[in-house]
């Protein structure tokens, strides 16, 4: 009787415990916090002539920036856009990624340096 | 038989006094009051072992893909960096509150990191699957797939190299 007793109350703990701590997450003090969850990438940042596009976390950020600007142009109504001079469109810089091989842009996964892990620290 | 009588009444004392310890509640739980070292160290060394036995069998996929850490970014920030922190985040309500603390993943740990990168990893994996007990580190995997967390294994690999420009494009949704 007794030791079905502990184990009960050893359960309810193991499962109060996470619970309430998990549903506590919404409760960060610094109001910030919550205003909004959801943001957008913030790609204005983004320095290409600094990034190694032999880099996965270079390559993830391109992709990300990448899909969120097509994402945002499909929405636009390109049948609206009369004379859209492309000549001008001057902001990206391509002569200034090194080292980016768009060849391999399009595989799946980056195969390289998993053969030594230890070359990157 | 003297033996086995003798052995019978230590275990009676053995259960009756951890029975009072227990009942007469003067072990404190508080998480605002941390256990004594020596508590401290036999809960630390008995989830170390634990997880390392656990853990051992398990094989680590290629973790070096910009998808995984695309997936493994945005779970993250929605996840875990109430509890564990990001690039420019150095303390929640969570990171302060809890006890056991939840590590801070997003600075490195090589002074204390035991093990290579392969054992790290698979102990991430195991400790993100199965969460730990009592210590408000939930088990992802009831609810998340292998594929997912291997992603925030990946991650949390980079976690500690990235500025916080990086981390908020890696972690934005799309
Ligand atoms: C409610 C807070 C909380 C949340 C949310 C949380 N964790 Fe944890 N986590 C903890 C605590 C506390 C520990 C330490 C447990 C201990 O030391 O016994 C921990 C430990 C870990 C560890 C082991 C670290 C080490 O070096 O020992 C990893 C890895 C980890 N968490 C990853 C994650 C990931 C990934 C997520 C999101 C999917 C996550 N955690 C969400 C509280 C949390």
């Amino acid at each position: 009787m007794k030791t079905n007793f502990i184990k009960t109350v050893g359960k309810i703990a193991l499962i109060l415990v996470p619970a309430i701590t998990l549903s506590m997450n919404a409760s960060a003090h610094d109001p910030k916090m919550h205003a909004k969850k959801a943001e957008k990438a913030d790609c204005s940042k983004m320095d290409h002539s600094k990034m190694d596009m032999k880099d996965p976390v270079a390559v993830a950020m391109m992709k990300k920036c990448m899909k969120q600007s097509k994402s945002s142009m499909e929405k636009m109504d390109h049948s609206k856009m009369k004379e859209m001079d492309h000549s001008k469109m001057k902001g990206m810089d391509h002569s200034k990624m090194k080292g980016m091989d768009h060849s391999k842009m399009e595989k799946k996964e980056n195969k390289k340096a998993n053969s030594d892990d230890h070359q990157n620290h | 038989m003297k033996a086995l009588k003798i052995l019978l009444i230590l275990l009676l004392l053995g259960g009756a006094s951890a029975a009072t310890v227990m009942y007469s509640g003067i072990v404190n739980v508080a998480a605002d009051e941390p256990h004594s070292d020596i508590v401290y160290w036999l809960l630390e060394e008995t989830r170390e072992a634990s997880i390392k036995k656990s853990a051992q069998h398990i094989k680590v996929p290629d973790l070096e893909s910009p998808e995984l850490l695309l997936m493994g970014g945005a779970d993250y920030e929605y996840m875990c960096s109430s509890c564990h922190l990001k690039p420019g985040l150095e303390e929640s309500d969570m990171s302060i509150g809890l006890y056991p603390q939840p590590p801070n993943l997003s600075i490195s740990h090589e002074t204390h990191q035991h093990g290579t990168d392969e054992e790290l990893a698979r102990q991430n994996f195991w400790v993100i699957k199965h969460g730990i007990k009592a210590s408000g580190m939930p088990a992802w995997g009831k609810t998340h797939s292998d594929e997912r967390i291997w992603a925030m294994v990946a991650f949390i690999k980079r976690l500690p190299t990235l500025t916080p420009e990086q981390y908020q494009v890696l972690t934005a949704i799309d």
